[in-house]
């Protein structure tokens, strides 16, 4: 401070005032600015606020360092710590009728001259004062004053020597005996009291930071570090504490204070002020030497205490509230993120931190963000179509309905789906195919072509390459159908299955395919499968009777009465009309069907590249007319087409193979569906796919957005289905009963192991050969507890219920095995940790709420909510 | 108790005093303008034989090699005793009192030489560089010995040295030199850094030209006076030593000083130039002084030392150390 660099202090308890200290005090008032004009003498602080100064004391000269009196006080009592080591009490107020007024010229005298550092009033009494002053070879450096201590004339000594001391005549202000004396041939740099108790005293001596226990003055304790400055207490964490050293601030934790427990990013040049702020959590402002900037770094989400491991997440801003140089900051003591801040020249400048707006989106769509104290909730007006049509709003809709969970008729899924999306339709109805043809072949036990099904179309057409093939002239039907060539081959009768066209194996009949066409109201395609099939008549009556249906399309007569008119013609009318106006036809596979008629033999283009026929009808076409190398090229083409889409409808192709995880992938990065994804990769066998790291990716991914959702029984679901269908991702046994006397686990699989030779079929259950019970762990030998109510050890086979009846017991076998079987179970309170035999128990707890062993009254059956839930069996009866 | 072993290398040098001009510009530099300097450890004592420089390796290069320039043949480290956690005794005897019998005897014991240097702050106990290991060996049942490393104390290795080490046996130490006691009465006492600069001149007038002064103020040498003013900036400390009349020519309260105004008398050691290699000269001095608790600051310089005593001590103190001389023969 002394006259180069002043600093600033807000009043503890007056909002509206504060002090600049240099060379001198000024007191300054702070008032709102209404209007734009200033009044004389005041000072613009910003926008909104002016400053007045009020008054100015320069009685203490050489000072080094300033605190404000804690307890209200209307005149502004303040220490001033000076060059010389000397602390005086001082006010800057007017009235001098106050309280305090007898305080006011006191000062507080070291034996050993030198300068004082800091000082600091403690927070509880507020007649204690401490002072942190420079090394002297035999004195104390940290002093505690008693503020209202009398003048002790045990200066009678002392007096006779005074000759370097002058002007200590006003006696009965001078105190020479401090309370308390700490840290001698040491100095002490910064201090503060602890909030935690009224006499503990952090201090920053010349290497060290030291805690001082004035209950117990010969202890200290103390940590070697070089960051002794500006020790400042987190008012809102009172075991954390900053202090700094040059550039690098040190944060530390009083309960680990060993080393700091981090530290802030070194600045180049030295700090002059590290403070938290009063009213906010967490949040350190630091000012640099030289610099027009106040750094904060917001500590209000790290962790404490902070482990070693994690990286602490400490968010760092920065301010600038002036152009010129800072040469100190104060934070308003009340007022939120407030601070002032004085420049060398003694321009001030009054502004808030503006708070960091957060923002959380929760995983159901709902949207918060906070500013300083206030929360608000976001509602989107109006919009609520683009909410249902997000995919997040979808997947969750979908796993309510148990989308993904029907594994007996997979094409169902689509249904649980909404039924909307004609790709995931493709989708469920392709794995339905699979599966049903899988099972097929495991009927016949002629698995040849088994793995080939859920390798797709592309792969069983490959593998038809060599393969016998068979050409056929075919002129079924019409017998107009003059040179049509269709294809045959075990293979592609295979993928005509999985399109969906024809049912089991070598039955090339389509009708079923037709007639559930039909029942769909779906007669356009109904229609051109039937031409496809070379059935031209089939194809006109299905139009027709789709025309006279409730809710046809006339139109679709005209379209039989064109069909009708067909003629194998090359040059005629007819074909010439088709071919052109067939393209103004809507319908996709009204189009498809002219163009098929009026096409060359082998060159179908017109069918194959029609978009918006669907992939399944189109790869049928091709298996059935295009010769094998068309086909392959076909399928290539068209698969790569599906997988830069990302469309579903080519899994048909892919299969669930690493091109069908291609295909998802580019799927799942346009749609986000991980659902769909995690469930389609589940349902192929092949685990190949499922060691896919994006597979498992996506299966993570889904698993985690339900927990996010805290759909925690639709996530069990979910696990057990995945277990089921992947039996690699079964979890371990999570739950074992171990033994008393070794530790070690009583299970099945342990005991299952041949001990010494002797089976421990000597131990079963006689009449159960499966089931090896034993009585005695199987790791120590020491016999099982005893149950309760029977007083056999368990593992031995529970008796008839006890009470019962002979014939009560046979009723209870032929009745029910499984709970017969449960009730050969262990089971124990987990309070008085007595139990026994499960069904002992359950039938004990029937008439009883204590426990069954004398003596322990615990109420093991009220313990346990579910022992309040009545067996279903029992309310039918 | 710890033994704080310091981290600057230090030497200690003479400068002939009608050679002075030769060197002012470094030390200057070294005194009043350390920003410009990496140096921390910087002392100047000027006596009426010569001007004593203890300077850090870093600061020592600020002064111009010359044959007007004598310097000691080792490099020295520096020794400081913290009370660290306990000692709350009221009133402790204080400087090398305090430090007689846990670290001078000692060293003494073991024929280590030292060099000290008591300042306002503290009490610095130099010690060669290569004795470090016996040193270190020496105290370190009676301290926690630290080094200090950039600034940060650390537990010090033990080197590990056990050889050649001889059972302390209890001899007296008679005074061996001869002792003498001027007349000036001096003061121990230090100013704050910032105020510095406003008694600088003041300050060099003291140190480079009290040829001039002697006469006209204090006098001649044969009524018992001596030329006697040390200057120390030590890691940011100042400390001084001068007599009164010297330090009546400082402003008012701009020293520091203590609130009883506390005043020391001087006794000077040694008839012949010491040398380095001479073990247990402070040790004769110190240990009566702690037997008489009376405490006392000590500095060596190039060619004698000087111990300094309260004033009221110094007919005790002096009889004292001649009883002790005595018993030599």
């Amino acid at each position: 401070m002394s006259g180069s660099k002043p600093d600033i202090l807000w009043a503890p308890h007056h909002v509206d005032r504060f002090v600049v200290c240099d060379s001198e005090l000024s007191l300054y008032h702070i008032d709102s600015a209404v209007s734009s004009e200033l009044k004389a003498g005041s000072l613009r602080l910003s926008e909104e606020t002016t400053a007045t100064l009020l008054s100015i004391n320069s009685d203490t000269p050489y000072m080094k360092c300033v605190a404000w009196y804690p307890k209200y006080d209307p005149e502004c009592l303040l220490a001033v710590g000076q060059a010389n080591g000397r602390v005086v009490l001082t006010s800057l107020g007017q009235d001098h009728n106050s309280k305090c007024k007898d305080l006011i010229g006191k000062e507080f005298v070291p034996k050993h001259a030198r300068q004082c550092n800091t000082l600091a009033w403690n927070p509880l009494d507020s007649n204690w004062l401490a002072a942190g002053l420079d090394k002297h070879r035999a004195d104390f450096s940290v002093l505690i004053w008693d503020i209202s201590s009398k003048y002790a004339p045990e200066t009678a000594v002392a007096t006779e020597k005074v000759r370097l001391s002058s002007g200590d005549a006003e006696a009965g202000l001078v105190v020479t005996k401090p309370l308390y004396e700490l840290g001698q041939n040491d100095a002490c740099l910064s201090l503060c009291w602890l909030p935690r108790d009224q006499k503990l005293l952090l201090a920053g001596m010349h290497r060290n930071l030291a805690i001082f226990d004035l209950r117990n003055t010969s202890q200290k304790i103390f940590v070697n570090t070089k960051a002794v400055q500006g020790v400042t207490v987190d008012p809102y964490f009172h075991d954390r504490v900053a202090s700094f050293y040059e550039g690098q601030v040190a944060i530390w934790d009083l309960r680990k204070f060993e080393k700091p427990v981090l530290t802030l990013t070194e600045q180049p040049k030295p700090l002059t002020k590290v403070a938290w702020c009063p009213t906010r959590t967490g949040l350190l402002a630091t000012l640099t030497r030289d610099s027009n900037i106040i750094r904060l770094y917001d500590m209000q989400h790290t962790p404490t205490p902070i482990g070693d491991e994690t990286e602490p997440t400490i968010i760092e801003r920065s301010v600038q509230p002036c152009e010129n140089y800072i040469a100190s900051f104060a934070w308003h003591p009340t007022s939120q993120n407030r601070m002032v801040v004085v420049t060398p020249n003694r321009t001030m400048s009054d502004f808030t931190v503006f708070e960091r707006i957060s923002l959380a989106w929760s995983p159901v769509t709902s949207l918060m963000w906070a500013c300083g104290r206030h929360l608000y909730e976001c509602t989107e007006e109006g919009k609520a179509s683009s909410l249902e049509k997000d995919i997040a709003t979808k997947m969750r809709l979908r796993a309510l309905s148990r989308y993904g969970l029907d594994t007996e008729q997979v094409w169902r899924n689509h249904l649980l789906a909404g039924n909307e999306d004609p790709q995931l339709k493709s989708l469920w109805y392709t794995l339905h195919f699979m599966k049903q043809y899988t099972e097929d072949m495991d009927q016949k036990l002629s698995g040849n072509k088994g793995p080939l099904v859920y390798a797709g179309i592309k792969s069983i057409v490959k593998s038809s390459l060599g393969t016998t093939e068979n050409l056929r002239h075919s002129r079924s039907g019409s017998d107009r159908q003059a040179d049509i060539i269709q294809y045959l081959s075990e293979e592609r009768s295979l993928a005509l299955q999985l399109c969906g066209w024809i049912k089991k194996g070598t039955d090339l009949d389509v009708e079923p395919f037709l007639n559930s066409l039909e029942q769909e109201g779906d007669w356009e395609r109904a229609a051109a499968v039937a031409l496809f099939n070379l059935d031209i008549r089939r194809a006109i009556q299905i139009l027709n009777k789709g025309a006279s249906s409730g809710k046809g399309d006339l139109n679709l007569n005209v379209v039989a009465m064109a069909l009708s008119g067909y003629t194998d013609e090359k040059n005629s009318l007819w074909r010439e009309m088709c071919s052109t106006l067939r393209l103004q036809l809507n319908n996709p596979y009204l189009c498809a069907m002219f163009a098929f008629l009026t096409s060359e033999s082998g060159s179908y283009d017109g069918v194959l590249y029609e978009n918006n026929v669907a992939v399944r009808d189109r790869v049928a076409f091709a298996c059935k007319f295009l010769n094998d190398a068309q086909l392959n090229r076909f399928i290539e083409k068209l698969t790569n087409e599906m997988k830069d889409a990302g469309n579903l409808e080519g899994i048909l192709l892919t299969g669930l193979t690493k091109d069908g995880v291609d295909l998802m992938e580019s799927y799942v990065d346009r749609t986000g569906d991980v659902q769909t994804a995690s469930y389609c990769m589940l349902q192929g066998s092949p685990s190949e796919v499922l060691k896919d790291e994006r597979v498992q990716y996506w299966i993570e991914n889904y698993r985690n957005l339900l927990d996010a959702w805290r759909f925690w029984h639709k996530r069990a679901e979910f696990d057990i289905h995945r277990s089921k269908l992947d039996p690699s991702s079964k979890p371990l046994a999570q739950v074992f009963v171990s033994c008393n006397f070794c530790g070690k686990s009583i299970s099945y699989s342990c005991s299952a192991i041949p001990h010494q030779g002797r089976g421990f079929s000597q131990y079963g259950v006689s009449g159960s050969p499966t089931k090896s019970k034993v009585t005695s762990c199987p790791g120590c030998r020491k016999p099982l507890p005893r149950c309760a109510l029977c007083l056999i050890n368990m593992g031995t086979p529970v008796s008839s219920c006890p009470g019962g009846s002979k014939s009560d017991e046979k009723v209870d076998l032929s009745k029910d095995k499984k709970l017969a079987q449960f009730n050969n179970w262990f089971t124990w309170c987990h309070n008085c940790r007595h139990g026994g035999h499960a069904g002992h128990m359950l039938s004990w707890f029937r008439d009883h709420t204590e426990c069954p062993v004398s003596a322990c009254s615990c109420k093991c059956m009220q313990l346990d909510t579910t022992g309040n839930l009545i067996p279903a069996e029992t309310v039918q009866a | 108790m710890e033994l704080h072993i310091l981290e600057h290398r230090l030497r200690v040098a003479s400068i002939a005093k009608e050679s002075i001009q030769l060197f002012t510009y470094g030390l200057i530099k070294l005194a009043f303008l350390s920003s410009k300097t990496r140096c921390k450890f910087f002392s100047l004592t000027e006596t009426p034989e010569d001007y004593t420089i203890i300077v850090d390796e870093e600061g020592f290069l600020e002064l111009p090699s010359s044959e007007h320039l004598s310097v000691a043949d080792a490099t020295w480290l520096a020794l400081n005793v913290v009370s660290g956690g306990g000692g709350f005794s009221g009133s402790q005897p204080i400087g090398v009192t305090k430090i007689a019998k846990s670290v001078i005897a000692p060293l003494a014991d073991q024929n280590i030489s030292v060099f000290m240097l008591s300042t306002y702050q503290t009490d610095f106990i130099l010690v060669r560089e290569r004795d470090l290991p016996f040193v270190m060996h020496t105290l370190a049942a009676e301290f926690t010995i630290l080094r200090v490393v950039n600034g940060e104390t650390v537990a010090a290795d033990d080197l590990g040295i056990t050889n050649g080490f001889v059972k302390p046996k209890l001899v007296q130490r008679p005074v061996i030199h001869p002792l003498s006691s001027p007349s000036n009465m001096f003061c121990v006492t230090s100013l704050d850094p910032d105020t510095l600069p406003t008694v600088a001149t003041l300050l060099m007038d003291v140190m480079f030209y009290s040829n001039g002064v002697k006469e006209s103020v204090v006098g001649n040498e044969d009524s018992g006076h001596i030329r006697f003013f040390s200057f120390s900036l030590i890691e940011g400390y100042i400390s001084l030593v001068m007599d009164v009349q010297t330090q009546q020519r400082f402003p008012n309260n701009l020293l520091f000083t203590s609130a009883s105004g506390e005043l020391w008398k001087m006794v000077r050691i040694g008839g012949q130039p010491l040398g380095f290699d001479e073990c247990g000269i402070v040790a004769q001095i110190s240990e009566p002084l702690a037997a008489a608790d009376i405490p006392a600051y000590y500095i060596s310089t190039f060619k004698f030392d000087h111990a300094l005593v309260p004033e009221e001590n110094i007919n005790g103190v002096v009889n004292a150390l001649q009883v002790s001389q005595a018993e030599k023969h």
